[in-house]
């Protein structure tokens, strides 16, 4: 990739992230901290969450990827709500 | 009592198969029917689609979607549509549903709906072709709502969207992108015809409950939000509802 200002790399990554058919989500908070990038958001899956540090790594070789994003629990839940 | 369950976003994709399969096993014990709220795939991919398809595949109870932004991304909703029918999903845009369940008429209208903000702060259809497009998208979808709402003959009455109708649901998301997640014009055509309840998704980031100004209860089903795989909301068909114009649901 061309050289970027630092300022616009966050975002930069997010629509990296965003475009990329194997991630196309739009969750993502990105922050960048010297050669650190941190991840954070919700994921629907487990892979998914794999894919993203993958895509992260293409994008930027040279930094450390920190995921941390949550996947999603899909269990069943609780109870019921009345609602009228 | 009706019970209604209800979850959006999903964002099916590689290796999603089997996510909601176990969860989905008793769901026909605990509801009588499930209402997904758009964003059910990832790229609007038909492979994506197919993999939910499976999971859905069987259930012995109704079901009815929307769709959502992503599941419009390839420009390929028409065969995302296709592939949740084959599999005995109602899907709607701009209509409406009836289902006759233990004697009750349930009936559901259904959007993806659109953005544009809330009030004091909506998005209008002036200046550039581009925002005169963007808000008149709304003002269409929220028409449509209106009218299938209205024709709707029900003891029960849903309106299924993507998109947010109010600004309660988003608390959570920063404030800049609000425009990009509802408008007010949906609750208002909600509002106008009267509905007993009104789910969406959308907001990954926002709050599950809320109400429109005329008191319809509002949820908000994205799966981040409620983090299940499904919420169960019950509602009384036997209920007397208010006219809209006399202020809403009692």
């Amino acid at each position: 990739m061309s050289e970027r200002r630092a300022d616009y790399l966050p975002e930069h990554i997010r629509e990296t992230l965003i475009h990329d058919p194997r991630v196309a989500e739009q969750d993502l908070k990105v922050d960048v901290q010297e050669h650190r990038v941190m991840l954070g958001g919700n994921v629907a899956t487990p892979q998914l969450r794999e894919t993203i540090t993958d895509v992260a790594r293409e994008l930027l070789p040279g930094y450390e990827i920190v995921n941390e994003t949550t996947v999603v629990p899909a269990t069943e839940p609780d109870g019921e709500e009345p609602v009228a | 009592m009706i019970r209604i369950a209800a979850v959006g976003d999903l964002h099916y994709g590689a290796g999603s198969q089997d996510l909601l399969r176990p969860s989905l096993q008793h769901l026909p014990d605990r509801a009588d029917l499930l209402l997904l709220a758009g964003d059910l795939t990832r790229c609007g991919g038909t492979e994506e689609i197919r993999v939910l398809a499976d999971d859905l595949r069987g259930l012995p109870i109704p079901m009815v979607a929307v769709l959502g932004n992503h599941d419009y991304h390839s420009n390929r909703e028409d065969d995302v549509r296709r592939v949740l029918e084959g599999v005995g999903v109602k899907v709607l845009e701009g209509e409406a549903v009836t289902l006759d369940i233990d004697g009750a008429r349930v009936g559901i209208a259904g959007t993806k709906g659109f953005g544009g903000g809330f009030r004091g702060a909506h998005a209008s259809d002036f200046g550039e072709p581009e925002m005169k497009e963007f808000v008149g998208h709304t003002k269409m979808l929220s028409d449509r709502l209106e009218r299938a709402l209205t024709d709707l003959e029900a003891d029960l009455r849903i309106a299924l969207l993507h998109y947010s109708p109010i600004e309660t649901t988003l608390e959570g998301e920063r404030l800049e992108i609000y425009p990009f997640l509802g408008s007010y014009l949906l609750a208002q055509a909600v509002d106008n015809a009267g509905a007993d309840m009104i789910l969406h998704g959308h907001a990954h980031h926002g709050t599950e409950k809320g109400r429109t100004p005329a008191g319809i209860p509002v949820r908000n089903v994205a799966q981040p939000v409620i983090r299940h795989a499904y919420n169960v909301y019950t509602l009384d068909p036997r209920r007397q509802v208010m006219p809209a114009a006399a202020g809403g649901v009692t």
